[in-house]
């Protein structure tokens, strides 16, 4: 078990997260939170609702700054150097926050040029992540007109559609029902290797089949990192911890 | 720049779609259409000073409403998170909801612009009182979408900005009165506070930088504002 105040080291890692707080009113949301992330890896991030794990992540996408600590995603600062952080990741919010009013090419189109990619591109992109998230027959459909799951596989998308190093997903289960959340474990599995993957959850069972490491988070602390295949009872080592 | 343009683009879409603005265009058309006939059709003078008092009055009580879910509709659905994720500066989010909003009032001052017309056709306007009212119009437009923004940015509730947009609006238009309770040389700076105080001159054809200085700075100090706003977190 390697301790979270001593991280095991990693070789020029995409994110590195160095004694990051984040303070709210003087109670601390994250608590002196040190964690690197290799390159292509899945990593879990667990916790029970309210442990920082949402928080952890607004840091890291340039949502939230930190009270102290420093972030970096591919050596770029997420404050000082926060465009060059933000145009390598890619980040679906745990609220499915999508705009309702528009179809999913119009949305898929602005969240591409909001990050850079010139007209052609875009579409090219569009096509591309619509294939690859099964969503290929509804790109002219309204958004508010689908399905949760449908939701969900368009907010993959934009987070998708600029070709991101880094994955960022909040509770990407959330909601979903068990196809769903089976379609979107192996999806997330798909990705291992060619991106780096970072997701939340507060199901044990979750980010046991689909993270390659665990971080457990509880009260904003981050209690210890662990290679999945590494721990065979992964539960028992949670309820000793938590 | 491109994604200042990307923005506006996103902002023009949902304001142009959106049930309030053509609300807003209506009530707006019919009031002072409705006035302008009945004050040529009584006075037959060939002015449109009467108008301009009136659409001052519009716009401080209608354009609250227009800006109300710039930014409080955003937080309330969440989507504000996409757009302070992307790689976008703050200001360009800022600036494309303030354009936004800018453009559908100039739309309806243009739309107004028929009334002039009607008088050059009809009759022997100044011109200059009418150009000096139009730029006037757009000045206010200008100070009263970008408090507005600032109100939308601030709250997620939509009811709640447009109150404290037109409470701010009111104040300033009302702040000339409080001159009379503050010591000098205070009094003057309260005095030059006055919305109206800047308004009059421009209707009355007589055109001051200094009452264009006034909606200008004021414009860029919300603005300002609202940047920080979302840029604090």
């Amino acid at each position: 078990m390697s301790h979270p105040t001593e991280p095991a080291r990693i070789d020029n890692p995409i994110v590195a997260i160095e004694g990051v707080s984040k303070l709210y009113g003087g109670v601390a949301a994250v608590s002196d939170v040190t964690l690197h992330v290799r390159r292509g890896e899945v990593l879990g991030l667990l916790g029970p609702n309210g442990s920082g794990k949402t928080t952890l992540l607004r840091m890291l996408t340039g949502y939230l700054s930190p009270t102290s600590g420093r972030l970096s995603v591919d050596g770029y600062d997420t404050e000082s150097q926060r465009m060059e952080a933000r145009r390598r990741i890619g980040y679906v919010p745990e609220s499915l926050p999508l705009y309702s009013h528009m179809r999913v090419r119009e949305f898929l189109t602005f969240m591409a040029r909001l990050r850079g990619l010139d007209a052609s591109a875009a579409a090219a992109a569009i096509v591309e992540v619509a294939e690859q998230v099964g969503l290929t027959d509804r790109l002219a459909a309204p958004i508010r007109t689908l399905s949760r799951g449908y939701r969900q596989r368009v907010a993959i998308a934009q987070a998708l559609v600029h070709r991101p190093d880094l994955l960022i997903l909040d509770e990407p289960t959330n909601g979903l029902d068990p196809r769903q959340i089976i379609e979107t474990r192996n999806f997330i599995r798909e990705l291992a290797g060619r991106r780096t993957v970072i997701m939340s959850s507060h199901i044990l069972g979750e980010v046991e089949k689909v993270a390659d490491r665990v971080a457990i988070l509880l009260q904003g602390r981050l209690l210890s990192v662990e290679v999945v295949a590494d721990t065979p009872d992964l539960e028992a080592l949670f309820l000793s911890l938590t | 720049m491109r994604a200042l343009g990307v923005l506006l683009r996103k902002e023009l879409h949902a304001t142009f779609t959106s049930p309030i603005a053509y609300a807003v265009a209506a009530v707006f058309l019919l009031v002072t259409g409705y006035t302008f006939s009945l004050t040529l059709f009584f006075t037959k003078v060939a002015n449109l000073t009467y108008i301009f008092h009136q659409m001052y009055v519009l716009l401080i009580l209608l354009v609250p409403v227009l800006t109300m879910r710039a930014f409080a509709e955003e937080r309330k659905a969440d989507t504000l998170e996409l757009l302070l994720t992307a790689p976008v500066h703050e200001v360009w989010i800022v600036l494309a909801k303030f354009l936004a909003a800018l453009v559908l009032v100039a739309c309806l001052l243009i739309a107004s612009g028929a009334y002039a017309v009607v008088l050059g056709l009809y009759g022997e306007p100044d011109w200059a009182p009418i150009y000096g009212g139009y730029l006037a119009l757009f000045l206010l437009a200008c100070l009263l979408v970008s408090v507005g923004t600032l109100a939308s940015s601030l709250t997620e509730n939509q009811v709640v900005a447009a109150t404290c947009s037109l409470g701010a609006c009111l104040m300033l238009w009302f702040a000339d009165s409080a001159a009379y309770m503050v010591p000098a040389p205070l009094d003057s700076v309260v005095i030059n506070l006055s919305l109206i105080g800047h308004f009059t001159p421009f209707v009355s054809g007589s055109l001051f930088l200094s009452d264009a200085g006034y909606y200008l700075t004021l414009s860029l100090l919300a603005l300002f504002l609202a940047t920080r706003v979302v840029t604090d977190r």
